[in-house]
């Protein structure tokens, strides 16, 4: 068995709402930039999962056309179908296993140009309740949690919208980022279309045509790839119950214990300190504060101090989505993968404008279905 | 190089016939008779809305139906000023607002449309309770929303 | 080093059927694990991950095991979800299998399902190439880019069989009567299996061959139902095996392998159509699979196949490409009786899938169908007499493109 699993390689696309070459290509020229990067071939991969989805590539078994893309042909070849974090999950399972040391995890999807989101989302839903009745969806259910969050803390309009904006000017900085909003202002957000209030358009993530790329290693075969490995410390995933009406939505005991699980693995002990930044997948930006704080992060109900002293900014206490998020883009099934990668390019000092300065561990978070149902959660460090 | 893809419509919708299952045909047909059916766990008796065959936490299959009170606390809503149909986000021209009820009985919160004169009356912990359609037909509009109590 | 693993349990919703009108998929799902569980000491709250998989396209639900979180017993639990096509129960149960190898997990259950009667599975499948279809038919094919243009001349999976059939046929110099024996032989087979859908006792040649041509040399008596069913396993770590006093009683995980290859349905490279028969992939990691378990020479050392068949004609491909019988000598080894449950290399002594096929299920059945082999435990008359010591279980998926290979055995790999 293989004791420690690094991040050797990443690389995402610069994501947009409407990509000038099509999924196979995209990948491909992902990939193949990734090897050169790193000056290796794709004989040095073990292992290659992907993170797709029929639903949202539109066709039965997604993985049908890509497997040559992204030079798994003839190789050893599976397919996690959740987001790309839970990939990554397998491939650092399979390489803990021993019979791997290397794999390439690649997530990604059309999610700006080639399908209606929500329709996708409603797929997810079950199709003999809560679809016929067409109330609970993943906005609603989304609003439903910041409408309970702000509410029990007195989290207002303006520190959502405050929030918003922090995370679209780290976006805004962020090269790979499709929405980019330099002049938005709180004001801005606060008047942007009501959907399910308290959400606006404003908050949604930026669904966007983008892919991102990821390799794994053993510590053995780490050196092959790079002189500064990420080390993976840390995993964690927990399933909620599906139906809103028994879940917690504050509280979230699932997230709570995948965070739990990988604070534990990586050995820590108080994650608002040893923590140095997190990176959530969060579809809407008012599931910051409540995922956060299901993870230990900040206290419980803080939401409204961490926006008011900027805590969660890029110079703050414990900043959350340096990257700026899914709000700058949200590539369904890579979104997660992003944030291992994004997370890897700071520990690894590589991250600019957005730059955590001394930043040595950070927390990952990936989620699927509605209201964050499924949530995989990774502890990092340099 | 690559650039301006083009994109082919594929003009196919798939049909399914997605079956009910044992409790919800029940609960649905529970509706035509204006009634709200919950299951009741063995073990841990919590009760469960929309109906299901097990209980989550026990693991205990399930198929004690119970009913459930009409009338009972909004815990929280959103108003809506959208609706999501065939992943299409359509306004609506009056908003609207979506609760979780907890009615006296169930364990789980039930979501619904809450109707009242004006959409600044709603509060959380406001009394509301159940209004059907005149003439019931068995299907989820049935219970057409809930009022204020 | 190492870490054993074993399969303890393998449940069943009960039998396979066309259609389940009574219940929905979370209900179909429950009964597979509370039997798999049913026939441990373990109690549920024990399990500590599921891995779980479908093809979601052809019942209209996306990422079903959400809704179906309580049935399964997922909730609160860590959940992963797997599908590879054809191959996804296979897939999902080597994802299990690396939960427990990985050192994170003990025990952990896998579990694969497909409801059939919920959406039409040749539309289903369709779904593969429609992309590709319309985009033909629009912009006129484009052979740079390899697509598998012949398969859009058949129409659902059968088009595409066909031609690996015939390819086969040619190279074996068979003819579609040994088709016809074959799939006669598994629909007898499956007589003997309580939980095998299209269950014919003393089905003949003749049977079969009475059926019509579908694209030929395929008949409708050589492919595959569409079922409802699911199946449930569960693996433990070697450790817990001890722990529990079982490790007799358990298959154990001996040797596994995925691969991939491209959409293999007649691509045109090089101005070539390449041969969908020839599975280079499956030897290549049969090969992988078997040195991984120790075994030098998979024609003694093997002593069962099931292998993953929705068509007849891979009843006879699959042993040779998985190094069991010769090239091209499968058809002499049917005439001569050695795939018979009695026989000297019995072949999917569960009928296989050209007798039951709920897809997300199917490769995880072979795979547990092998373990209940090993275990002794296959009940209803199709437990292979002999004495096993390995089995061997596959899967394909995709278009005739990914393959996974698994061989259980009664004892483990020494580490």
């Amino acid at each position: 068995m293989n004791e420690r699993v690094a991040v050797v390689g990443y690389k995402q696309t610069k994501h947009t709402f409407d990509s000038p070459v099509a999924r196979e290509r995209m990948i491909y020229e992902l990939v193949k930039s990734l090897f050169k990067d790193l000056g290796i071939t794709r004989d040095d991969i073990d292992t290659f999962i992907f993170a797709s989805n029929d639903f949202t590539d539109g066709r039965t078994i997604s993985e049908v056309y890509t497997v040559p893309r992204i030079g798994s042909f003839m190789k050893d070849e599976t397919k996690v179908e959740a987001d790309g974090l839970n990939a990554a999950l397998y491939a650092y399972m399979r390489i803990l296993s021993g019979l791997y040391e290397t794999a390439l995890v690649i997530g990604f999807s059309m999610a700006g140009s080639e399908f209606r989101v929500p329709l996708t989302q409603a797929y997810t839903l079950d199709p003999v309740y809560e679809r016929p009745r067409g109330i609970i969806n993943f906005y609603s259910t989304a609003a439903l949690q910041a409408s309970a969050y702000m509410k029990k803390y007195k989290f207002t309009d303006e520190d959502l919208a405050r929030l918003t904006v922090k995370n679209l000017q780290n976006a805004n900085n962020n090269p790979y980022a499709a929405r980019k909003e330099p002049t938005i202002s709180v004001e801005d957000v606060l008047n942007s279309k009501p959907l399910y209030l308290p959400i606006r358009q404003a908050h949604v993530s930026a669904y966007a045509d983008g892919a991102c790329a990821v390799i794994l290693s053993s510590k053995k075969a780490a050196k092959k790839f790079t002189d500064t490995p990420v080390w993976i410390d840390g995993v964690g995933h927990s399933m909620d119950t599906y139906y809103i009406g028994d879940r917690d939505l504050l509280g979230m005991e699932h997230l709570s214990a995948a965070a739990k699980k990988a604070y534990k693995m990586a050995g820590i002990k108080n994650p608002k300190k040893e923590i140095d930044f997190a990176e959530l997948h969060t579809n809407f930006a008012s599931e910051e504060p409540v995922f956060a704080e299901a993870m230990g992060l900040f206290k419980p109900g803080s939401g409204k101090d961490v926006v008011k002293n900027g805590d969660s900014g890029i110079g703050g206490a414990l900043p959350v989505n340096p990257s700026g998020g899914p709000l700058g883009a949200n590539p369904i099934n890579a979104t997660g993968l992003i944030r291992l990668a994004e997370a890897s390019e700071q520990l690894r000092k590589e991250a600019g404008k957005n730059q955590v300065k001394g930043a040595k561990t950070a927390v990952v978070h990936a989620q699927d279905g509605p209201g964050a149902q499924l949530n995989t959660v990774f502890v990092v460090r340099r | 190089m690559p650039g301006n893809v083009v994109r082919a419509r594929v003009p196919i919708t798939f049909s399914y016939k997605n079956r009910v299952g044992h409790a919800l045909e029940q609960y649905i047909n529970g509706l035509k008779e204006k009634k709200i059916l919950g299951v009741k766990c063995p073990a841990c008796k919590k009760v469960y809305v929309p109906p299901r065959t097990v209980c989550g936490k026990c693991h205990k299959p399930i198929d004690q139906m119970v009913e459930i009170g009409q009338e009972g606390v909004l815990k929280n809503f959103t108003t809506a000023h959208v609706t999501i149909a065939n992943g299409e986000i359509t306004d609506v021209q009056q908003p609207y607002i979506i609760g979780l009820i907890k009615l006296p009985g169930a364990s789980s919160l039930i979501s619904g449309i809450i109707k009242t004169s004006s959409v600044p009356e709603v509060k959380t912990g406001m009394k509301v309770k159940a209004v059907w359609k005149e003439t019931t037909q068995g299907d989820y509009n049935d219970l057409a929303y809930f009022e204020p109590a | 080093m190492k870490r054993n693993v074993a399969i303890i349990s393998v449940g069943y919703n009960g039998r396979f059927v066309s259609k389940r009108p009574d219940i929905n998929i979370p209900e179909l799902i429950q009964p597979a694990v509370d039997t798999a569980i049913g026939k441990t000491k373990l109690k549920h709250d024990q399990i500590e991950a599921y891995v779980v998989g479908n093809m979601h396209t052809f019942e209209g639900i996306n990422q079903p095991h959400l809704w179906a979180s309580d049935h399964f017993g997922g909730s609160k639990k860590p959940v992963m979800r797997v599908a590879t096509g054809g191959s996804t129960g296979a897939s999902v149960y080597q994802a299990a299998y690396y939960h427990v190898a990985s050192g994170m997990y003990d025990v952990v259950m896998a579990i694969g399902w497909e409801k059939h009667d919920e959406g039409d599975a040749q539309v289903g499948l369709m779904g593969i190439l429609l992309p590709e279809a319309f985009s033909l038919f629009n912009f006129g094919p484009d052979m740079s880019e390899d697509r598998g243009v012949a398969g859009l001349g058949g129409g659902g999976s059968t088009g595409g069989a066909a031609f690996q059939a015939m390819s086969y046929l040619t190279k074996a110099h068979a003819g579609i009567e040994h088709i016809d024996r074959v799939a006669a032989m598994m629909r007898s087979n499956a007589a003997k299996n309580p939980y095998a859908h299209l269950q014919q006792p003393g089905c003949t040649e003749a049977d079969i061959a009475k059926t019509p041509i579908i694209s030929y040399p395929l008949r409708y008596g050589h492919t595959c139902p569409t079922s409802c069913g699911a199946i449930a396993m569960i693996l433990v770590s070697e450790e817990k095996a001890k722990k529990f006093g079982i490790t007799d009683r358990v298959a154990w995980v001996k040797g596994l392998g995925s691969g991939a290859s491209d959409a293999t349905t007649g691509n045109i490279i090089e101005g070539q159509i390449t041969d969908p028969a020839e599975q280079y992939m499956c030897k290549v990691v049969a090969k992988k699979v078997y040195s991984m378990a120790g075994i030098k020479d998979p024609r003694k050392d093997i002593q069962v196949a099931e292998v993953y068949s929705g068509f007849s004609h891979q009843d006879l491909m699959w042993p040779e490409r998985l190094g069991l019988v010769d090239e091209g000598k499968s058809p002499e080894m049917l005439d001569k009786g050695a795939f018979a449950i009695d026989g000297e290399l019995p072949l999917n002594p569960s009928g296989g899938v050209t007798s039951t096929n709920a897809i997300g299920a199917s490769a995880m059945v072979r795979v547990g169908e092998a373990a209940l082999q090993v275990m002794g435990l296959a009940e209803g008359g199709h437990q292979v007499q002999r004495k096993i010591e390995n089995v061997v279980a596959h899967g394909w998926g995709g278009l005739f493109q990914f393959v996974t290979v698994t061989v259980l055995g009664r004892t483990p790999v020494k580490k």
